[in-house]
Order: structure tokens, then C-alpha cells, then sequence
């Protein structure tokens, strides 16, 4: 057998073996184009399977779209897709369990607490999809990062969150002459006057998921915050944080009853659907709940921007899911795939969430967004990208601040100061705790 | 080697001695007889002897159940030590020795000395009211009447529920708004409607929201403690309790000197059950308050799961989950100690 000779082709010399890594890699990189232009997956992934694990959404109708949408990208691609559903306060401890085991689903989903930053040494480093999937659309809202990066790399795709807007009773207030709650100040105005006449308003005083969001809401509209930007300073000693606790103390003595003391993340659902509630402030699953069971109430409850504090802030603190690859998964090249698909549909995934889903993407911000957009009472809802925040704020959400939110260290604090506890008293309780906390993290 | 021929009084004396060994051991002659004959059977082997093959084979059949028992309560015990003593995380394999810094990172928190009063207040009541109220139920399904056989198998439902179910049942029945005990005692007018002053906020009220779930898991486990007494009561011969009603006993003191005493056992193995099934018992006041209102449920096992498991220092989870050892350890002593005297 002779050595491969060089044939000379237009004054250039090419190797059989450099013919074929030339055209193979051009084939290879054609493909490539033709599949993500096609929407396919590669064909390694054909014959596998993929399971994901998520939360049993608010809407229900939403699971039921989404096992399919999943079945229907496995079906074309060969892959088989079994998506699992479970309570999203049990996430956590399945999280814990999977890793543990080093076996489970490929896929999982984090809603409200989210634990990127615990895990992400066991988390594939997603940084490639992620850049893909911003530069497709515009980049990301400011806040999504936060969630997902880890020194400069990405272990998660920030998937939706969830808003807890004002939802209030415009029949109630037009009836006393109120002015709609812009204000946190005119929140309270018209929780003052309409309390006597059988419409109390309501916030959790409790030790649940809505408490940690709606008093964050409340204390950085006041121009309080948690955490630096590095993560690593705690900043609730501050005047700030004495004047939010004065004014839900104000708020609660003057507009609620003693029933917030008892309630859990769907109490004020009931409460506005009961017609009672002069005005919540919560996810838009309320608002859909009311439409579902009380039409009369629901056609006079509207959605409002996020209250300012005042000096004029407005930050609204979301419910963040995210999803992310475990590293132990042997599919990781379809669980990527997969994400990608999933955020290319993600304005699907607004319609059938009912506008629950908040997009990550400034391009799904386009007016008008889906569901939202067209709805004029929704329409609102589109300005919050830039004042959505999350747990740690204006810092990242650490493992330390993780803790203080399961912990319900914040909501304590508030619920301390309604049962009477003097603010400073409360203020020193708080800081001590969140002190604690950090220096156990530090010190591990 | 010259054989020598055992005489036949010898001989005899070694039959009784085989045949009494099989009742407790040989008789003095029989002793004198075995003392007597040198030779093989004074040197052999000693685990080679009658008491060491017996040993042998009690171990062995001993031996499943000390495995399970190894395997089962003292791995995992043993694996919690070892975590409270590193710095062991939920997401990180690779543990470092930190020594008793978890324990101390424990008594440092506000949180703990209440979930720990919480915890012995809760195991205190829920144990009276469980003693209560089981012992009641169980006096009642002795009677006989029509369709007891059903009544017996309706009791335990509330014990054979799933957890989540049943508790969820009573979030309801304790909402604030929609409760329907509330609803129910306002319609008789014992208190005033909703939105009165005197409307419980079941959950909300810091006495009122433990006592709520102290009384969830009452309602729930009572029915084991009257099962357990019901077992103990139909163990004790009719006669005897015919014995003292003749004696002209009322029911009381048969209660208390005839059957009490002879079902102690029974009763002590009941009330440690018990005991641990409370102090571990996380899902009702995890369904039902999370801890809250402001930390007045919160009990030793969901704080141990919410530092644990949801905020992911699993060393700190596991020396706070710990601290429940020394709640149990007064109960098994008193329990154990109690037994042995009986013995």
C-alpha cells in the first residue's frame, strides 16, 4: 500500500486526511446551522431519555401544556421525556435527595428558593446556552443574572417569575373617594378608611413564601436593602428598615385584622375572592382565582404598579424559577437542548400560565406581551422588568440569604413590631440574627 | 491405647445427667460422676463444649434482629453524629471535622431555646391528652354493643390517614376566614360572628395556633395509645377481674390495682412509642404553620428541616435534630428501668 500522495489543486496541496477534517467539519458545522434553523436536536440524543422535575404550577392548565409541549419535543426528536410534578416546597428536600443519591432526573426546577449557589458544583456550567439564548433575544433583565451565575459562569436558566402586583378593588375605592394605590402611603389611606366599613386589607404576618417577598416589596420601596452587591455585608440597620417597620405597624394596627397572623400563601387569594379584601398585594393568581369563583368581585379588581415608598421608589420583589442540569445526569447535551427549546417558546409559555409567567428576556417585553398585553386591566404588569428584584437585594441571593428566607427571618421582624414589640427591639433581634447567620456561612 | 469399661453406676448417672441438663442443668451426682471420668471431654476445645455450641446458636438466632437494629436505627444514628460534627452541606460530598461548633452554632440561636421549650410543652401536653383519651376510648370499645366490630375499624382511621390528607383537613377547619369550627360555634352562639373580637384566629395566635397542633396530633395518635390498651386489657384473664368484682373492686380500683399493674409492660412500650412518635412528628406543624406565627410552633424537627434540609447546612440540621436524643433518653431510662424491675 503506497503513502497518500498530494494532489495538487489549484496551487494548493491537500492531504486525503485534511480533505476529510475540511468537509467533515464543514458538514458537521452545517448541520449544526441546518438543526438550530430546523429546531432539532442532534441526532446522539435520539434514543435517550430525559426526565425533568418541576413544581405543580399555580395554573393548573399550564402542567398540562407544558407535559406536552415536552412530550412533542421528544417525540421529534427521538428522545423520551417524562416530566414529573411536585409541590415546590418539597423541591428542596428532593433536590437534596437526588444529589445525594447521585441519580434522579436530568432537569430540575427551583421556584422561590433557589439553590444555584449551593449546588453549583454539581451543576453543568450552562454559560453556553445561556449567552445563546440572551443574544437570541435581546439579553436578560438585570436581575436574572443574580440568580443563576456563580464567578463569572451560569449553572441555571432563569425560566419565569412570578409578580406580586397590587390587585385592589376599584368599586370599594371609587365608592370612599380614594385614589387608586400608587403609594404605599395611599395603600394605607384607603386600608384606614375602608377597614370600618367590612373591607380590611391584608399581607402575611406569617411564616410563608408570600411574607418573604411582600415585606422585602415593601422595605426596598422604602429605600431599604439586604445585602451589598458583593453579597457579603448585611444593610437592614437602617433608617430605612425603622421606617418600614413603623409603617407596617401603621398599616396593620389601622387596615388588617389579626387573621394575617394565621396566613398562608393562598389566604389572600381567599380573602379577595370572599370579597372582603379591599386590596392584596399578590401574585395574578389571585386576580385568576377570583375570576374563577366570584365574577361580580373580579370585574372590579384591578391591577396596580408596585406602590412606591417614600422618596418615590418602587422595587418588586418576584418569585424566581429557575431551571438547571444536575452534572450526574447522562443526557446533558438533550437537557440543554431541551432548555433551549423551551425558552424559543417561552412567550408560549406566558400565553398558557395566563400572564403568570414572567419572561427573563428583554425581547418577550415587546408591547404587547402576550395575555398581559392585551388584557387593558393586565397591561400594567408589562412596565415591572425594571423594578423586579429577588431575595438578597440589591445583592446576589446567597446561601447566607437563602437561610434568612427559610428562616423567615424578615417577616418575623415585621411580625414582631404589629404584636407590639418596640422597632428597636425588633431592629436588634433581626441584625442579630442576620449576623449569625452570615458568620456561620463564613466560617463554613 | 487401652480402653477402660465405664461401670454401669457411671453409666446411669451420665443418662440423668443428660436427661436433667435438658431442665436447667446437671444434678450433683451427676456432677460428681462427670468429675470423676478423665480423659477427652475435660480437655476438648471450649468452643468446642454443650454451653458454647448453646451460645452459639442463641447468637445466631439473635443475630437478624441486632443486624436490623444496627442497620436500621444505629447506621443512621452513628451517619447524624457523624454530620452534626462536620461541616457537612446538602450539595457538597466532602465534609471537614468542625468538632461541637454545630451545637454551639444551635444554643446560640434565639430560635432553638424556643423551638426546644415548644417541643417539651408540646410532648407534655399531647402525651395527657393522649393518655386521656385513648384510655377512654379504649374502656368504651370493651363494651359491647351493636356494630362494635365497625366502630373499632372507624377509630384508627384518623391513625391509617395519609398525613398530608388529614392535616390539610384541619388547615381548612382552622382557617381564619372559612373555618368551620368557627362557623359551627358562632351558629350555636358561643361567639360572635366573623370579624368580632372574640373569633379565634386558630393559627395565628401564638398559644392558641401550638394548642392547635398539639390537638391535630392528639386527634391523630390517640387511637394507637387506645389499640395499645385495648390489647393490654383483653390479655387479662377474665377470671382475675371477675376475682376483684367479687371482692366488691369498683372499676377504678380494678383499673388501677388488677389490670394497671399487669399491663404495665404493655403500657410502658406504648407511652415510648409514643413519646418518639411526638417529639419526631415534623409534617403537622410543617402543613399546618411552618413554625409560625413568629416562631410559636416552632418545634425541634422543623427547625432541624428548615436549617437542614431547605437552607442546606445539613451538620447544623443534624446537631439540632440531635438535641432530640437527650428529650428521649429520661423516657427510655424510665421505661427500660421499670421493665427490669418487673422482671
Amino acid at each position: 500500500m503506497s503513502e497518500p500522495r498530494s494532489v495538487l489543486i489549484d496551487d494548493a496541496a491537500v492531504s486525503r486526511r485534511g480533505f476529510l477534517r475540511v468537509t467533515g467539519a464543514g458538514v458537521a458545522g452545517g448541520s449544526l446551522l441546518a438543526m438550530l434553523d430546523a429546531r432539532q436536536a442532534p441526532a446522539q440524543v435520539r434514543g435517550t431519555s430525559l426526565r425533568i422535575l418541576q413544581w405543580s404550577h399555580f395554573i393548573p392548565a399550564y402542567d398540562a401544556w407544558f407535559d406536552k409541549f415536552a412530550k412533542e419535543w421528544g417525540d421529534k426528536n427521538g428522545v423520551k421525556v417524562r416530566v414529573d410534578h411536585i409541590p415546590h416546597l418539597e423541591l428542596p428536600a428532593r433536590m437534596a435527595a437526588e444529589f445525594a443519591a447521585g441519580a434522579g432526573h436530568d432537569i430540575i426546577h427551583n421556584g422561590s428558593s433557589i439553590l444555584t449557589r449551593l449546588y453549583h458544583k454539581n451543576l453543568v456550567d450552562i454559560t453556553d446556552i445561556y449567552d445563546q439564548i440572551g443574544r437570541k433575544s435581546g439579553g436578560w433583565i438585570p436581575a436574572a443574572k443574580s440568580l443563576v451565575e456563580v464567578d463569572g459562569r451560569y449553572y441555571g436558566i432563569p425560566m419565569f417569575y412570578i409578580l406580586l402586583p397590587m390587585l385592589w378593588r376599584k368599586d370599594l375605592f371609587d365608592q370612599a373617594g380614594l385614589k387608586p394605590p400608587d403609594t404605599w402611603e395611599l395603600a394605607r389611606v384607603a386600608a384606614r378608611t375602608l377597614k370600618p366599613k367590612g373591607h380590611p386589607t391584608g399581607i402575611q404576618f406569617s411564616q410563608c413564601a408570600d411574607a418573604n417577598l411582600n415585606w422585602r416589596s415593601l422595605l426596598f420601596s422604602f429605600g431599604g436593602a439586604e445585602a451589598d452587591p458583593s453579597g457579603e455585608n448585611i444593610l437592614v440597620d437602617s433608617k430605612e428598615m425603622r421606617e418600614a417597620l413603623r409603617f407596617a405597624k401603621a398599616l396593620f394596627d389601622e387596615g388588617m385584622t389579626a387573621e394575617v397572623f394565621s396566613w398562608d400563601d393562598a389566604s389572600d387569594n381567599r380573602y379577595l375572592a370572599s370579597g372582603v379584601a379591599s386590596w392584596i398585594h399578590d401574585a395574578i393568581s389571585a386576580y385568576r382565582t377570583t375570576e374563577d369563583t366570584n365574577p361580580p368581585v373580579f370585574k372590579n379588581t384591578f391591577i396596580g404598579m408596585e406602590p412606591a415608598g417614600p422618596g418615590g421608589k418602587r422595587v418588586s420583589v418576584a418569585a424566581a424559577n429557575v431551571y438547571m442540569i444536575w452534572k450526574f445526569s447522562k443526557n446533558q447535551q438533550a437537557a440543554k437542548e431541551f432548555l433551549v427549546h423551551v425558552m424559543d417558546n417561552d412567550r408560549e409559555g406566558m400565553v398558557q400560565s395566563r400572564g403568570y409567567n414572567m419572561p427573563y428576556l428583554n425581547a418577550n417585553y415587546a408591547k404587547p406581551m402576550p395575555v398581559i398585553g392585551t388584557d387593558p386591566k393586565m397591561q400594567i404588569l408589562q412596565d415591572f422588568p425594571k423594578i423586579v428584584a429577588f431575595y438578597g437585594y440589591p445583592g446576589p441571593f446567597t446561601t447566607p440569604i437563602q437561610e434568612v428566607v427559610n428562616l423567615f427571618v424578615l417577616p418575623d421582624t415585621f411580625t414582631k413590631v404589629a404584636r407590639g414589640e418596640p422597632i428597636e427591639d425588633a431592629v436588634k433581634w433581626c441584625v442579630g440574627e442576620y449576623r449569625r447567620i452570615f458568620a456561620r456561612h463564613k466560617r463554613a | 491405647m487401652v480402653r477402660r469399661r465405664v461401670p454401669e453406676d457411671l453409666r446411669q448417672a451420665q443418662a440423668r445427667m443428660t436427661h436433667v441438663s435438658l431442665h436447667g442443668g446437671p444434678d450433683p451426682a451427676a456432677r460428681a460422676a462427670v468429675v470423676s471420668v478423665p480423659g477427652r471431654l475435660a480437655t476438648r476445645a471450649w468452643w468446642r463444649s454443650h454451653s458454647a455450641q448453646r451460645l452459639a446458636f442463641g447468637y445466631t438466632l439473635l443475630a437478624p434482629a441486632a443486624l436490623y437494629v444496627v442497620l436500621l436505627v444505629g447506621g443512621p444514628f452513628i451517619f447524624s453524629l457523624y454530620l452534626a460534627l462536620t461541616d457537612a452541606s446538602v450539595a457538597d460530598p466532602v465534609a471537614t471535622f468542625v468538632g461541637l461548633e454545630n451545637f454551639r452554632a444551635a444554643v446560640e440561636a434565639e430560635v432553638f431555646w424556643i423551638a426546644l421549650q415548644n417541643s417539651i410543652v408540646f410532648l407534655v401536653v399531647a402525651a395527657i391528652f393522649k393518655g386521656l383519651l385513648g384510655t377512654t376510648l379504649a374502656f368504651l370499645l370493651l363494651q359491647n354493643f351493636r356494630g362494635k366490630k365497625i366502630v373499632r375499624g372507624l377509630v384508627v382511621i384518623p391513625f391509617t390517614l395519609p398525613i398530608a390528607i388529614s392535616v390539610l383537613s384541619w388547615k381548612w377547619m382552622y382557617d381564619s376566614q372559612f373555618s368551620v369550627i368557627n362557623w359551627a360555634l358562632s351558629g350555636v352562639g358561643l361567639i360572635g360572628s366573623y370579624g368580632s373580637p372574640d373569633w379565634p384566629i386558630w393559627l395565628g395566635q401564638p398559644y392558641l395556633a401550638l394548642a392547635a397542633c398539639i390537638a391535630v396530633n392528639v386527634w391523630r395518635t390517640f387511637p394507637f395509645s387506645a389499640i395499645v390498651l385495648l390489647a393490654g386489657y383483653t390479655s387479662v384473664p377474665p377470671d382475675v377481674l371477675d376475682a376483684a368484682r367479687v371482692d366488691g373492686c369498683t372499676f377504678f380500683q380494678r383499673f388501677r390495682h388488677v389490670v394497671a399493674p399487669m399491663i404495665f409492660p404493655i403500657l410502658m412500650i406504648g407511652f415510648l412509642f409514643d413519646t418518639v412518635f411526638t417529639l419526631s412528628d415534623l409534617s403537622v406543624v410543617y402543613l399546618l404553620t411552618q413554625g409560625g406565627p413568629g416562631n410559636a410552633t416552632k418545634i425541634l424537627p422543623v427547625l432541624a428541616y428548615q436549617i437542614g434540609i431547605q437552607a442546606g447546612a445539613l451538620g447544623r440540621g443534624a446537631a439540632i435534630a440531635l438535641f432530640l436524643v437527650p428529650l428521649l433518653l429520661p423516657a427510655i431510662f424510665l421505661v427500660l428501668r421499670n421493665l427490669k424491675r418487673r422482671e
